[in-house]
């Protein structure tokens, strides 16, 4: 009886180790082959080597040096930056308005933030691209991060919506009770009480304009301007089968999203699929 | 914590007791109150307006329209009418390629995420906590990849000469190395499209199907299995009806983000706008206006993909309002 018992523990214990090395291949391979490939002194032979065959930084110097990624790495920083601290202030004031007022045509602001959500972005790149080209705008980071804020705000407001709702009414009244106006208990109750879901959506807006391609790739024609995405495109059409560096510039790129977005991976979800999943 | 220390603060009006001071203020506050979200949603409405709503409307406008470079510099209008319209739904290619490699790939995509996803958090839901948080912690890096990224990789796993799949076919005698371009073919170039928009967006449905599992009362499985329920009758007789909220969710928003494919399309060999076999709705309309200058006609078929989106955003939203009062 009980030796069937242990039985049973040890296979269950097998399948899923089984299972679990089987997730973890199939979805850490593509970030792994990426990243070991970089670091591969032979990559243009990497063919089905597991391992790589030994190790090099020269992909991420050429990539750093020659290829100029340095310069669309600090482009795409300026751009997110404009974004993330646009983004923020404006999500957190319209959060604010929808998760603690009742007013008229609340539910309509809020249907209207979860619809623009769905815009696809390949119906707006066209009229914004005619108007920016009218505003001569088109090879402007500015321009770029102005564009970014019209699908950052939106998935902002929502997911912010929640942690302005988590704060207790109670804390404000107690601000007030102590005379504090109200725009002195917003920045100095408020404020602090929601700075870690501020965190969590600005790593999304940051992740949301550091990875955009299409606008970039309309907007952007000057080389000095080129965001890391577009830099990675142009970089593969002149060195197509130069894996080597095409894959330092894609770790380059990746690592600090990875980074990022396994820190703040759980608000992303309670944000995305708010109202489904209590709690 | 900060409310706790703000209310050890000393009283900022000195001598008047609270109550007084609360009920003076309360009565200014009314209109303040009523002010106040409008003054707060301000300045993200108008952001939105301009950037969003407008813009929309211009692709409207525009898709009545013959515009092209000439129009564009000149700065005047070419009405058609419905001709843009006309061409699109009038063309053979829209019914042979177009939403085959739209509307085909979007549901075998959806099919296979909600799938596999389903499968990976009922698989989570058996491992010890730690276990279960490592696990989805790595799968969540699949995630994370960025779109730009992940794509060349897939593009150089399946690279004909020294690809990783194309030598451990070989090394299993399926082929022969630098014998088969699969970005060539349509068939085969949706299929690894389609291993990496899946790969990329089963996280999000195993992660969220894995939370409304663990709110599932333990009880109910004790009672089935004492029923002589199996795990596939569990499933679909408990599991399945308490989340089914979730799932609807999951398809949904799966099914949007499938519609509107660009970047693994576009940044594959051959995706690029050069092989009209390859193009999806969000492609067309996009080498439409930027390779061949005919505004008008990328936005009308613009235009159609939004269209599409939005009845499928219209019964998102009555999911979701069958939830919750939002």
């Amino acid at each position: 009886m009980s030796s069937r018992v242990t039985g049973r523990k040890i296979l269950r214990w097998i399948l899923q180790a089984a299972g679990v090395i089987t997730c973890l291949v199939f979805f850490l391979l593509p970030a792994y082959w990426m990243m070991s490939t970089a670091i591969d002194p032979a990559a243009a032979f990497r063919g089905s080597n597991v391992l790589p065959q030994g190790f090099t930084l020269d992909h991420f110097r050429e990539v750093l040096g020659r290829a100029g990624f340095g310069r669309f790495m600090r482009n795409s920083l300026i751009v997110a930056a404009i974004t993330v601290a646009l983004s923020a202030l404006l999500a957190l004031l319209a959060a604010t308005a929808v998760a603690r007022f009742r007013f008229k045509f609340r539910t309509a602001i809020l249907v209207m933030i979860l619809i623009a959500q769905m815009v696809p972005l390949e119906a707006l790149v066209i009229p914004l691209f005619l108007q920016a080209r009218n505003l001569q705008m088109l090879n402007s980071l500015l321009g770029l991060s102005i564009v970014y804020l019209a699908f950052s705000i939106p998935f902002a407001v929502w997911m912010l919506r929640g942690f302005v709702a988590a704060v207790p009414i109670e804390v404000e009244e107690a601000a007030y009770v102590d005379g504090a106006s109200w725009w002195r208990m917003f920045w100095s109750v408020l404020f602090p009480l929601v700075a870690p879901g501020l965190v969590a959506t600005s790593v999304f807006s940051f992740i949301t304009a550091w990875n955009e391609f299409i606008f970039a790739l309309t907007f952007l024609q000057d080389d000095s301007k080129f965001t890391v995405a577009i830099g990675l495109q142009r970089f593969f059409g002149q060195n197509t089968a130069d894996w080597g560096p095409i894959m330092a510039a894609s770790t380059l790129i990746t690592l600090p999203v990875i980074i990022f977005f396994v820190a703040v991976q759980r608000s992303l979800v309670s944000g995305l699929s708010a109202g489904a999943v209590k709690g | 914590m900060t409310a706790t220390k703000l209310a050890g603060e000393p009283q900022a009006g000195p001598g008047a007791p609270p109550s007084q001071e609360v009920n003076r203020r309360r009565g200014g506050y009314q209109a303040a109150m009523k002010r106040r979200p409008w003054l707060l949603l301000g300045p993200a409405l108008a952001v939105l307006a301009i950037l969003m709503l407008w813009p929309l409307g211009r692709v409207v406008w525009l898709s009545f329209q013959d515009y092209g470079l000439r129009e564009l510099n000149r700065g005047t209008s070419n009405y058609i009418g419905l001709e843009n319209y006309a061409e699109i739904f009038g063309s053979s290619y829209l019914y042979t390629v177009v939403l085959p490699n739209t509307i085909g790939f979007a549901a075998v995509c959806v099919i296979l995420t909600i799938v596999l996803g389903t499968l990976i958090a009922l698989f989570l839901q058996t491992l010890p906590t730690l276990w279960r948080y490592f696990t989805s912690t790595a799968i969540m890096v699949a995630w994370a990849v960025p779109a730009v990224t992940g794509t060349y990789v897939w593009a150089f796993i399946f690279e004909p000469a020294n690809g990783l799949a194309t030598n451990v076919f070989a090394g299993l005698g399926l082929m022969e190395v630098g014998e088969v371009n699969w970005f060539l073919t349509r068939f085969s170039f949706y299929a690894i499209s389609t291993l990496n928009v899946v790969q990329h967006s089963i996280p999000f449905v195993a992660v969220t199907v894995l939370a409304g599992l663990l709110t599932v009362p333990q009880e109910l499985y004790e009672s089935a299995r004492i029923d002589g329920a199996g795990s596939w009758r569990q499933f679909w007789t408990i599991t399945f009806p308490i989340l089914k909220p979730v799932f609807a969710v999951v398809t949904i928003l799966s099914t949007i983000w499938d519609f509107k494919v660009f970047t693994q399309i576009w940044l594959m060999p051959g995706g690029g706008g050069t092989n009209p076999e390859l193009f999806n709705l969000g492609v067309w309309a996009y080498v439409q206006s930027f390779a061949q200058s005919e505004y008008g006609m990328g936005s009308a078929i613009a235009v159609v993909l939004t269209i599409v989106l939005l009845s499928i955003t219209v019964v998102y939203l009555r999911t979701l309002f069958k939830e919750e009062e939002l």
